[in-house]
């Protein structure tokens, strides 16, 4: 009968913890080597924020009230 | 099932059962140390894939199903489904290499049962679990003969 192996969760006898016989595993492998986690995503620039805004209110898109709703949020 | 289950994989060159290894583990069994639970002959071809085989002296025709069942599948798309995302996932696939012929088998360690009841009662983790090499348990052979005189 053909057999295709499973993935199984490694464990120790106490099953308490995982079983990495000593090594890292590849996320502690990573946490200890970037201490301070991982970069935060850049904010985007709020002026193209703004420059995109208007241009949609000039073309129409947005109303007035949208307009200034956005551009306070895009301000926060 | 009271007791930590081990898998065993033992590879073969050229797979010979006198029927000595399942001997000393009926001895164990008798004796509440270790329950074997199933035992699977397995064979890998040269492109990876795994067929099971019969075992040649099995008394039962039941023998493997179980370890089959745990530590695989029938279904190739199910392959990697499962992989723990931590990466502390396994498989026989590591562990067999291609063009080889092993026995897998689950063994239920009885007299362990206590010993990890209390560890976890004391609140301790196990961080590490492995066996000395045999330079080393001859070392402290050793050790102890010389504190004995």
């Amino acid at each position: 009968m053909l057999l295709v192996p499973r993935q199984l969760r490694r464990s120790g006898m106490t099953g308490s913890v995982p079983y990495y016989g000593g090594r890292f595993t590849p996320a502690q492998a990573w946490a200890a080597s970037h201490p301070s986690g991982p970069p935060a995503r850049p904010r985007p620039d709020s002026r193209d924020t703004e420059e995109a805004l208007r241009h949609l209110r000039e073309s129409g898109v947005l109303t007035a009230e949208e307009y200034d709703e956005l551009r306070a949020r895009a301000r926060r | 099932m009271t007791g930590p289950v081990q898998v065993v994989v033992v590879g073969f060159e050229r797979p010979a059962f006198s029927g000595e290894v399942m001997a000393e583990l009926d001895r164990l069994g008798q004796a509440g140390t270790v329950r074997l639970l199933d035992v699977l002959l397995l064979a890998r071809a040269d492109d990876g894939t795994f067929e099971t085989l019969p075992m040649p002296t099995s008394p039962s025709p039941g023998l493997g199903i179980l370890a089959a069942e745990i530590l695989g599948g029938a279904d190739p798309s199910a392959e990697d489904a499962s992989e723990p995302p931590d990466g502390s996932g396994w498989s026989l696939a590591d562990a067999i290499p291609a063009g080889g012929t092993a026995a897998v088998a689950l063994i239920e360690h009885l007299w362990a049962a206590p010993l990890r009841d209390a560890i976890q009662r004391s609140g301790g983790t196990a961080l590490e679990e492995t066996w000395l090499a045999r330079e080393d348990v001859e070392r402290l052979t050793g050790l102890m003969e010389q504190r004995e005189t």
